[in-house]
This record gives structure tokens, sequence and C-alpha cells, in this order.
């Protein structure tokens, strides 16, 4: 019996035990994932339930707060709650939102030329360097901010009258939107271009073909057949960088700036010169108050919307692939 | 906090793998930052010099953190750099050594001497202009830079020069006290505070402090005559009478022996009770 297997791999190691032993580990690691949830979700609750919707709103110095509920749990007073996170999700915004579509047209051009236009011997030596590029740990970037560009934009781009018109409430030193989206397009674009390109590659060469025989040219071929086939894996790429993105605390931590303040684009021209702090820094810099009760429901309060906007991400960039589907490739 | 024992956890389990004579001893610890280049540079000494079998590991996750590990056992000792709090019950602080606390500008700054008074103001963003410290210096807007609350050093400057009032919203709060020396190299209008172990860099300024230098010599035992000078202290656990032998063996060393008294002030710290040789 059994003669198709050697018989080392026989009945000891049939399909069935594989496959049962797969299902185990999937169950497992689908199993802590939801423990990761409910914990999180649990440790958090104490701040929403005091909060409620405003939670998400505006009012108040958010660092203000942020210090009269670390000290409410340390003086063992009745414990304070409020807090109002708009100036952190404000910055989170901002930085996302300039970094991830700077680095959506950027990358698109860039992975359009690597696979279409450059000549081989050319997307030979990029490839390997976009994928390094997208390997590199987030606090090097974070170091590179810190030496070169926030001294940069503080002694060069910033001038005397600017800092003095906004001294006593925030310093324009560099440390600001401006560096911080520049880093931050940086560290996604190669992640974006590594991706894009895997899709832009895996368009039926037949389809590209038969558009260059009707006598479309090489542009418009590449626009209205590779780049339109490739929508899921733009998508998709686009997706894990704003994730990447928003997540992002070591770099961010160290080039946004400390202030939990509202960069406001009405303040013209200096608006890009503004720190803020994003809400996962703000989990860094409190680190050390996770000891306080209120502080650790607040911390894990802001975790907690991180991790809702991963799985929202995740699951509307499932919806748009799904959708995009018919058009083929991936 | 579970996280930073974790991480104690496993490098200390890493250095116990580490090859060791017989008998060797691994001490635990954890703590400020400010106070770590001495200590480092006192572990060193002791395990290349006085006893080859002891061996440290000190983690430098911030004062409060230390004696909050210490609490909880995950270190057998903390480094500390301000003064015992309530919140720190069942612990012993034991004096080590002393350290300053600088008030550090850039090189290009004219100033050479700062009030607490004027401090206090600056970081509490009443004052925002240099040309308001004293005629004739910078005019320009003044950029204050601190640590974030996690370090020791933000502790003992809120108590010595802001009264406990948090600071103000312009002063750019950073993670590390390196990061804040880094900040006042590369701007001409900044401010910012450090120990004295980050002092000797060609672009930083200490400034003197109500007309005292911030220097090694002018921060004696007592009276503390230079006003931001402090106690390093190190926190054991209880009464202190539980730890190992080895640990208390150290602490005496570091405080009396006069090579741990020269190990400390060339790391930049200041020796407080050590003997001369």
């Amino acid at each position: 019996m059994n003669e198709e297997y050697p018989p080392e791999y026989g009945p000891k190691w049939s399909d069935q035990r594989v496959e049962r032993m797969l299902g185990v580990l999937v169950c497992t690691v689908v199993g802590l994932l939801l423990a990761m949830i409910v914990t999180v979700l649990v440790h958090a609750w104490p701040s929403f339930a005091h909060n409620g919707l405003s939670w998400f709103g505006a009012g108040g110095d958010v660092d203000d707060q942020l210090n009269a509920i670390s000290l409410s749990g340390q003086s063992g007073a009745e414990y304070i709650y409020t807090f109002h996170a708009w100036p952190l999700i404000w910055s989170t915004i901002l930085i996302t939102g300039g970094a991830v579509t700077i680095a959506l047209f950027s990358a698109l051009f860039v992975s359009v030329f690597i696979v279409e236009f450059a000549p081989e011997w050319m997307s030979n030596i990029l490839q390997p360097v976009v994928r390094f590029l997208a390997s590199v740990p987030s606090v090097i970037y974070g170091l590179i901010g810190v030496v070169v560009l926030v001294p940069f934009i503080g002694n060069n781009l910033v001038s005397e009258p600017q800092k003095a018109s906004v001294a006593g409430v925030i310093s324009l030193t560099g440390y600001s939107l401006l560096a911080a989206i520049t880093v931050l397009t940086v560290m996604i674009a190669p992640l974006m271009v590594s991706i894009f390109s895997d899709g832009l590659r895996s368009v039926k060469p037949g389809w590209v073909e038969g558009s260059l025989a009707l006598g479309v040219n090489r542009w418009r071929t590449t626009w209205k057949i590779v780049v339109r086939t490739a929508r899921p894996a733009i998508v998709a790429g686009t997706v894990l960088a704003v994730a990447r993105a928003i997540g992002e605390a070591v770099m961010l931590a160290m080039i946004s700036g400390s202030v939990g303040f509202s960069p406001n684009p009405a303040d013209g021209i200096i608006f890009i010169y503004e720190p803020s702090r994003p809400l996962a820094p703000t989990i860094v810099k409190n680190i050390d108050q996770l000891s306080s009760p209120p502080s650790n429901a607040t911390l894990f309060a802001i975790a907690s919307v991180l991790l809702v906007s991963a799985a929202f991400l995740s699951l509307t960039g499932w919806v748009a692939r799904r959708s995009m589907r018919k058009y083929g490739a991936a | 906090m579970r996280i930073k024992s974790l991480a104690i956890a496993v490098i200390a389990l890493a250095g116990l793998a580490a090859p060791a004579s017989a008998g060797a001893v691994t001490l635990i610890g954890s703590g400020s930052v400010a106070a770590q280049p001495v200590l480092q540079a006192l572990f060193k000494t002791y395990e290349k010099q006085v006893k080859k079998n002891v061996h440290f590991v000190y983690v430098a996750n911030g004062g409060n953190a230390g004696v909050k590990d210490v609490q909880s056992g995950a270190s057998q000792f903390a480094g500390q750099a301000r003064t015992p709090l309530p919140s720190d019950a069942g612990t012993t602080y034991i004096k080590a050594f002393m350290d300053g606390l600088c008030l550090d500008v850039n090189k290009k700054n004219p100033l050479g001497n700062i009030s607490i008074q004027q401090a206090h103001d600056i970081y509490r963003g009443l004052i925002t202009n240099w040309s308001q410290v004293a005629p004739g210096g910078l005019t320009t807007t003044i950029d204050p830079v601190g640590r974030d609350t996690n370090g020791g050093t933000y502790n003992f400057f809120l108590q010595a020069v802001l009264n406990n009032e948090a600071p103000a919203s312009n002063v750019n709060a950073l993670t590390a006290d390196g990061l804040v020396v880094n900040a006042v190299k590369q701007d001409e209008s900044a401010i910012g505070y450090a120990g004295l172990a980050w002092q000797g860099s060609k672009k930083l300024k200490p400034l003197k402090v109500n007309g005292i230098p911030c220097e090694a010599k002018k921060i004696s035992v007592e009276p503390l005559k230079y006003p931001l000078s402090r106690y390093l202290f190190i926190v054991l656990p209880g009464d202190g009478s539980t730890s190992p032998p080895a640990l208390t063996k150290f602490i005496d060393w570091m405080r009396l022996s006069p090579l741990a008294g020269e190990t400390i002030s060339k790391a930049g710290g200041v020796p407080a009770f050590n003997k001369k040789k």
C-alpha cells in the first residue's frame, strides 16, 4: 500500500495530519490576534467610557490633559480621564496624508520608469536598491532627520520674524511637519515602488503587444493598459504604505516635534514649519506613565485607535482590490 | 512597563549565558540616563581591576522607571537622579556621587551668566527673546530644549528651576539627553540642560548659574554652592539589607575608594565621599 510515498514519509506524515497541524497553527495565530485586540480594547475602555465621542474632538491643551491624567494616578485622588485627542489625530492625518500623497505619485512614476522605460542594466541596479531602501529600519531615517534635515530647516528655511511671530506658543526649530513629511515620504516610497513594479511586471505581455500592434504609442499603452491593469497592486501597495506611515512611532518621535499642537493651514507658509505630535509617538513619549492607571487607559485608547484604523485600512484595500479584479492581473 | 521588565530579563539572561568564571555574579540594574555614563565607567573599572567575577547589566530606561523596576523586583538596584518621592515607598536611596545640571547654550551665543529666575521664565514661556535676558547679546527668539517626562533630568529641572510648574508649550521635549545636547549644538538660539558628563564639546557652552560656573570643582559636597548640583543615588529594595553582598560591596567601593573617585571624575561626575589618594 501507499506506493507513491517513500516509506519514511508514509502513513506517519499523511496529508490529513499535516493539514490538521497547519490548521491548529492558523487557529493559534488568529486566537493570539483576537486576544491582543481584546486586551487593548479592555485596557482602553475607561478612557473611551469617560470621554465618549469627545475623545476624538478638540478642546483644551492635550499635553496638560495628559499631565493631569498621569498625576491623578499617582496622587491617589480620584482618577481624571478627560482627554481630547484632536491635535494628535490632526497631526497624524497631516503627516500621513502628506507623505502618502507625495509618495504615491513619485512611486508610480518611478516604478513605471523602472519596469517600462529604463534600460535593463539600470533596472537591474535600481531594483535591489529600492528593495534595500524599503527594508531600512526607521530609526536610521530618524537619525538622519535629527542630524541633517531638522537643523537645515531650523537654521536656513525658518526666518527670525517667523519665529518671533509665534514666540512663547511654539518654537520653530526645524522639528516640523516639513521634516516629518519629507522623511516619512522617503521611508514609504520604496515600499510602494517595490510593490507597484511587481504589479506592473505581472501584466500579460500579450495585452501590451496587442496595444502596440494597434499603433498606440508606448506612453499611452503604459498609462491605459499597464497601469490600469496593475491597479489592484497599486491599491495594495498604497494600503501597506499608509499602514506603515500611521504606525510609525520612533522616527516621528525624533523629528515631528514634541508638542500636542494643531498646525493651522491658515497660518500661511509657517504652517509647514510648525511642530506637532502624531498618535503613535505620543505612546512612545509617555511610556513612562503606563504605571498610572488612568494614563494606562489613555495610552491604550490611543493604541486601539491605531489598531482599528489599521484593520479598517486592510478592509478598504481588500474591497477595492476585489472590485478591480475584473481588469485582470494580480 | 511589562515590556521593559521583559527586556531587562532577556538581557539578564544573555548576561548569565555569557561564559563566566566559576562563582561569577551578575548584578542587574536599571534607571537614570543621567547617571549612565558614570555608572558604566564604574562598572568597567570594577570588573577589570577589583572583582573580575562580578558582572553588571544596566538598562538606562529613566530614573522613574528604574525605581519601579526595583519595586517590582525586576532590577536589583536602580540609578536615580532625583530625591525620593512618596511614590518610591519600599526603597532605600543611597547617595553615590554628585552631578551638576548645566544650562547650555550654543558657543556662538555671547551670553555668559543666567539666573535661576531667568531660566524659569524662559522655560515657562515668559521670556521669549535673548534680548530680554541680557542686553548686547543675541536678539533672536529663544529655542528652549528639554527632556520629555521619561527622564530623571526632567524631574530635577522641574523641581530645581520650574518650582514644579509644567514647562511651556514652546519647549521642545526630546527623548534623550544626547538629543538635547545635539539640538543645542546645532541651533545658535537654543538653550538646553544636561549633566556634567555631557559637557566638553566645542560647540556647547555651559552658562554660569547665579554667577557660579558649572564645573566639577564648584560642585563640592556641602553646602551645595552651585544652584543646580545634585546627588545621584543608587536605589535598593526595602531597607537595603536584602541586597546581595556583592552589590553592597560594590556600593561601598564606589562611595569610598580613591580609584572609584578617579573613575567618577574622568566620566564627568563629581566624587562626593571618596577618599583622596
